[in-house]
């Protein structure tokens, strides 16, 4: 792969291995943090409290999208769990998450052990952002699965009223909440990216996972304002409640392949920043 | 150091791939395409004749009136967290108040909107509004009528009376007052208005919807009214209107603009018709509305007085108009100015005056023309 790497072509079939165990290493790292566990904890309070607050209250008054639905159908507590959590939950823990990536192990003087070991840069960089994807994945599978699980617990469950106002069975709803999470993780991975590449411009943590979240913030006041209408299509969080298009009668693709783009284009450019930055830069620490 | 710079450009190299990427695709969907020469009359018949009943697609409106932004104002009065859903109504809002009221329609002529069409026939439409976390549906399955409003889980469901009467308009906005209109009853609205007031010519050809379109430019004569011109890109094939511009006298850009972003001829799924109200939904039976019943539709009010001529026409409403649920709302007073003799509603297309004594004129005129109008005629009762 690499041809700054002399000895790549006579070692690849045990180092390709040692990639999957870095990289699953690295997940069990991550994983087994207290932070990430208690992030996660975190996540799947948000639909419990709904949950409960919509039990104990009786559901009136105003709120959340979704959230009149609940008291009917507990499916629907994930989804306005979702809604909640997407403007701050959710980046504040990707945020945490990347900008702790290789900030995080700069910062424990750890970084350069690890490219001591035989771990190429780029592969260290490649393992810390899909650490960061499957984070990113398992924090809204938190949400969504916290949601149906306490709605089943707490509310009747049953076919689900799509935003068309036709209805599809329990299985389906299952499927598209399913599909939901993937869309709204797809729709932080940019965001992971930005904040890998902020990651490997500071040894300082916390520093990275302010600016990460800053970002995405940012991207969202943009969003609000109308004076940055051209600037919309091309901000991160763009897509981010367009996952209700999941739950209309037929499936309006459009957002998820616009979604899938746009991130895409975000992992492009600010991988690339971090590759050129973290391959040109001292490791000192 | 050579080599810092090789990692560097790759860095450089990705956002200009992805700048490249994104500018082709903006060029892509403005391509002008290379067809046939065709005699604006020409293109006027085979607007005349299309006959397209049977299509899918998806509806792009915007507007830039000069008007605030009032997708999110009855959510903000609201204190709606999420806010956006576009729930206009004050408080107890079903579907039947958020399709007819004077605010639904100030909220549909403002900011931007997203539609999906599906029709089979002339029997057969379903038009849903994609709001965010929301949607608007209206479902016309032979003689029934379904409105569903997602945001309250409130449905309206109304029988046609037997085809005829209403089979001429039931394709129109007539029948689906809260949903943005099609392309196509827009632009026949306009080829109607076609005579001597209009000078019409073709444009450079387009594309719309991925398909090459005439577009055919109707520029008024006068200089007394606000409309600059309206420009309809019209299907080379099958003479289907795909879009419809309106600009301001002296702007650029256009004030008013619906037209398809994506557009299939294939006959739709039958299910899509199949509408019944879902369970839990509050349902309210409304029989067919009868004239004057509709109170933003001008033009089913009762006898209404045009002066003026062509596009400087002015419509008077008369006295006794019931103007009084449109002047409380709150939104009125954000949208109007006080001048002379009473409000005015001003945007780039169109003016409106509410007159003191309860008159409202209205027209693709100047403000200054309606309160000469409103001078012009005297405050009796025109019935």
């Amino acid at each position: 792969m690499s041809s700054s790497d002399p000895t790549a072509a006579t070692v690849r079939s045990p180092r390709r291995a040692l990639g999957w165990g870095f990289f699953l290493s690295e997940l069990g790292v991550l994983f087994r943090r207290r932070r990430t566990q208690a992030m996660l904890g975190a996540l799947a309070a948000v639909p419990i409290l709904i949950a409960v607050a919509i039990r104990v209250t009786g559901g009136d008054g105003r709120g959340p999208a979704f959230l009149d639905r609940i008291s009917q159908n507990g499916l629907f507590v994930g989804m306005t769990a979702l809604v909640v959590s997407i403007p701050l939950f959710l980046p504040l823990t990707v945020g945490v998450v990347a900008g702790d990536s290789v900030a995080g192990e700069a910062s424990t003087g750890t970084l350069r052990y690890l490219l001591v070991s035989p771990v190429g840069r780029i592969r260290l960089l490649v393992v810390k952002f899909a650490s960061a994807v499957v984070f990113c994945l398992a924090a809204t599978l938190t949400v969504s699965l916290a949601g149906i699980l306490a709605g089943a617990v707490l509310f009747p469950i049953g076919p689900v009223t799509l935003l068309s106002g036709n209805t599809v069975d329990v299985g389906e709803a299952l499927l598209r909440a399913l599909l939901i999470s993937v869309y709204v993780a797809l729709g932080l991975v940019g965001l992971a990216a930005i904040g890998l590449f902020i990651s490997t411009l500071t040894d300082a943590p916390v520093g990275a996972m302010a600016a990460t979240v800053v970002v995405a913030i940012l991207s969202q006041v943009l969003g609000q304002l109308s004076q940055t209408e051209l600037l919309h299509p091309f901000l991160p969080s763009y897509h981010w409640l367009d996952f209700a298009d999941l739950l209309r009668q037929p499936i309006d693709w459009s957002s998820f392949a616009g979604n899938a783009w746009l991130q895409l284009a975000y992992v492009a450019i600010f991988g690339t920043l971090s590759y050129a930055r973290f391959a040109t830069k001292d490791v000192l620490s | 150091m050579a080599r810092n710079q090789k990692r560097w450009a790759v860095a450089i190299a990705a956002p200009a791939v992805v700048a490249v990427v994104v500018a082709g695709g903006v060029l892509a969907t403005s391509a002008s395409a290379d067809l046939p020469e065709k005699t604006p009359e020409q293109v006027l018949e085979l607007a005349a004749q299309a006959d397209v009943q049977t299509f899918s697609g998806t509806v792009e409106q915007s507007s830039d009136l000069g008007l605030p932004d009032l997708s999110g104002f009855g959510g903000a009065g609201a204190g709606s967290g999420s806010g956006g859903s576009g729930s206009s109504s004050d408080g107890s809002g079903t579907a039947a108040d958020q399709g007819l009221s004077p605010e639904s329609a100030l909220e549909l002529l403002t900011g931007s909107h997203e539609a999906r069409v599906y029709a089979d026939g002339s029997d057969k439409l379903r038009v849903q509004v994609l709001d965010q976390l929301a949607e608007r549906d209206v479902v016309k399955n032979g003689d029934d009528v379904w409105l569903y409003d997602s945001s309250d889980d409130s449905a309206v469901h109304t029988t046609l009376p037997a085809r005829g009467d209403a089979s001429a308009d039931a394709s129109s906005g007539e029948a689906t007052p809260g949903a943005v209109p099609t392309p196509a009853d827009i632009a026949q609205r306009f080829l109607a208005a076609v005579d001597p007031s209009t000078d019409v010519s073709l444009g450079a050809d387009t594309t719309v919807a991925g398909r090459d379109a005439y577009d055919l430019v109707l520029t008024p004569r006068t200089d007394a009214t606000l409309v600059g011109s309206v420009s309809i890109a019209v299907d080379s094939e099958t003479g289907m209107p795909l879009q419809v511009e309106v600009l301001a006298r002296g702007e650029s850009s256009p004030a008013f603009e619906i037209g398809f972003s994506d557009l299939s001829l294939d006959i739709p799924s039958a299910e899509l018709f199949d509408f019944t109200a879902p369970e839990g939904t509050t349902v309210t039976e409304k029989a067919l509305p009868t004239k004057g019943d509709v109170p933003e539709a001008s033009a089913a009010h009762p006898e209404p007085v045009v002066t003026g001529e062509g596009w400087a026409s002015v419509v008077e409403l008369p006295i006794g108009t019931d103007t009084a649920d449109l002047t409380s709302s709150p939104m009125f007073s954000q949208l109007t100015t006080k001048v002379d003799g009473g409000s005015l509603l001003q945007t780039t297309l169109v003016s409106v005056l509410l007159t003191d004594d309860g008159r409202v004129f209205a027209g693709a005129v100047p403000a200054e023309a309606l309160q000469s109008a409103a001078a012009a005629t005297p405050a009796s009762p025109a019935e």
